[in-house]
């Protein structure tokens, strides 16, 4: 399975359906798309990443310099 | 006090909500996605459109339900403050305006065996936020399922055990994992400047979230106040000097957490660490990018047996979240600027967009004092980052009425004079307007009449009402009504 905004393939279910074998949640490790088995996820090619792109994303809030 | 219906829970306010036709039950199983998210923008779209619960969600079974657009009408809004759901928006404005002089109203402290969101406790591995909450995706593009509107608590590193500096506020949440959540920690909010206290000595920024508030609660959360202002004394305040009910935290010295809350999340904010959240369909009607934001982890809940989930749904204006936030974005402005130097102005309406655009009406004084208004304004803490657009009309136009507004702008607004533009200012990153978050050039638009010594050289007399105009008004009305 690849995620289907970074096509990172590494995926965790990250959840099951309480009533057992409904459904499942994926979540990409890389990026942290996550979607229901029932869906069909369909990522718009505007918000699809790289992994350039991830590593590069605005920081919000900044991270202050360290006071030791 | 006591005039006024007062709801210290999500459950006794939706029990108005039932008896007043506010809110309806979809009781046919359906799949999270679309369905949860669909409902809540039909619902928003309505006039006086009612909340919407939903009991029967394929996979979680009975037991579960969630409930969204509790706040998404102007008749659910006045029910909120107990007053007829037909109220108006400015009859509800001045009744906000009357009880917010109140503050503050100490809240009312119970005991952990007092408090219904202490009914069900989990903890360490046994948090799981997937079985506890139906979890969904409110729009298609957003990038993972996301709470939208819980009250998080937090306190200042630099004096935790000072009450008027914890914070509750309303930040997004992106669930990442059975005990992980993003949260958007934006920098002109609260939570940022106490998060920045903690990450400086690399510590952690204890929270508590609660979910499924008191109705006031949720409204005061998502209210711009001072950072030593505390909401809880501000919900006594507009319960009508009836005070908050709310307990200690379990796992935080200095937190407190609405008592009736459904459920209340415990951890922390992992210090500098930020990683991809977003993107989500935000207030200003488009999504808001994927970001590097910060990450908590839930490490203790309480939840009151079979909780319901309250969630909202925000989209292109309007929505719930443009009612919750229509009056409580306009009152502080309002009260910021009539009692802080402008008692000229008698009226602020900040209702779109969260305060992007802001109409100021006021009686100007002397000639360029409508503009000192608009500064001072654009000098709030919270029009200063999220207002693009201000409008300044006469005392006698009604802020809330746009065909008011657009005849004064219609007939008062010299473009070579009155339209003054200011470059380079502060922004608010959700704005897809601004090429560079955070960064933007600030409208000011005067559609007052002209004083001395500014000159108005033709003189204008305005039309007045016939003089039996009220009289006919209630004449026709009633014969309207018995037609």
């Amino acid at each position: 399975m690849k995620c289907p905004r970074c096509e990172f393939d590494q995926i965790s279910t990250i959840a099951k359906s309480p009533q057992a074998g409904v459904w499942e949640v994926y979540q990409c490790d890389q990026c942290f798309y996550s979607w229901r088995s029932t869906e069909d996820p369909k990522v718009a090619d505007v918000f699809k990443l790289t992994k350039e792109q991830i590593d590069n994303l605005q920081v919000i809030p900044p991270v202050p310099p360290l006071e030791v | 006090m006591g005039k006024f219906k007062v709801h210290q829970d999500l459950r006794g306010f939706l029990k108005t909500l039932e008896e007043e036709g506010q809110l309806v039950h979809i009781t046919d199983e359906v799949l999270p996605e679309p369905d949860i998210g669909s409902a809540g923008r039909a619902a928003s779209r309505m006039t006086n459109g009612p909340a919407v619960q939903f009991d029967n969600i394929k996979g979680y079974g009975p037991g579960y339900s969630v409930v969204t657009n509790v706040h998404g009408s102007w008749a659910n809004h006045a029910l909120m403050m107990g007053m007829p759901k037909t109220a108006t928006t400015k009859e509800q404005f001045e009744e906000l305006n009357r009880r917010w002089d109140l503050f503050p109203v100490a809240p009312n402290i119970v005991s952990r065996d007092e408090a219904p969101c202490k009914e069900n406790v989990v903890e360490g591995d046994d948090v799981n936020l997937f079985d506890l909450l139906p979890l969904y995706r409110i729009n298609e593009q957003d990038g993972g399922f996301f709470i939208g509107k819980p009250a998080t608590v937090t306190a200042d590193p630099r004096d935790p055990g000072n009450f008027n500096k914890v914070n509750v506020g309303t930040y997004r949440i992106q669930v990442k994992g059975k005990n992980r959540i993003g949260m958007q920690c934006l920098a002109m909010h609260d939570i940022a400047v106490q998060l920045r206290e903690a990450e400086k000595k690399n510590e952690k920024l204890p929270f508590a979230i609660a979910l499924g508030n008191a109705p006031l609660v949720t409204f005061m959360a998502s209210t711009p106040i001072a950072f030593d202002q505390n909401e809880y004394e501000f919900v006594g305040a507009l319960q009508d000097g009836v005070p908050a009910d709310i307990v200690k935290a379990d796992t935080s010295e200095h937190l407190y957490v609405p008592a009736g809350s459904e459920v209340i999340l415990e951890g922390y904010i992992d210090p500098r660490v930020r990683t991809c959240e977003g993107p989500f369909g935000e207030f200003p009607g488009s999504y808001s990018g994927c970001r590097s934001q910060t990450e908590g982890v839930i490490t203790h809940i309480t939840y009151r047996t079979n909780p319901i989930f309250e969630n909202i749904y925000l989209g292109m204006p309007w929505t719930e979240i443009d009612f919750l936030m229509a009056l409580n974005t306009s009152v502080p402005i309002y009260k910021q600027l009539h009692d802080e130097g402008f008692p000229e102005v008698v009226a602020v309406n900040a209702m779109y967009t969260h305060g992007f655009t802001e109409i100021i009406s006021l009686k100007p004084r002397y000639g360029g004092h409508a503009t000192g208004a608009a500064f001072k304004l654009l000098s709030t803490p919270h029009a200063m980052p999220y207002c693009h657009n201000v409008i300044l009309v006469d005392d006698f136009v009604d802020p809330f009425d746009l065909n008011q507004v657009v005849w004064a702008l219609s007939t008062r607004v010299r473009p070579d004079k009155d339209v003054k533009v200011i470059q380079n200012c502060a922004g608010m990153p959700l704005n897809p307007s601004e090429e560079v978050p955070g960064m933007t050039a600030k409208l000011i638009i005067d559609a007052t009449t002209p004083v001395d010594p500014e000159p108005l050289k033709r003189s204008v007399e305005l039309l007045r009402d016939p003089a039996k105009t009220a009289e006919y008004a209630k004449i026709i009305a009633d014969l309207q009504a018995a037609l």
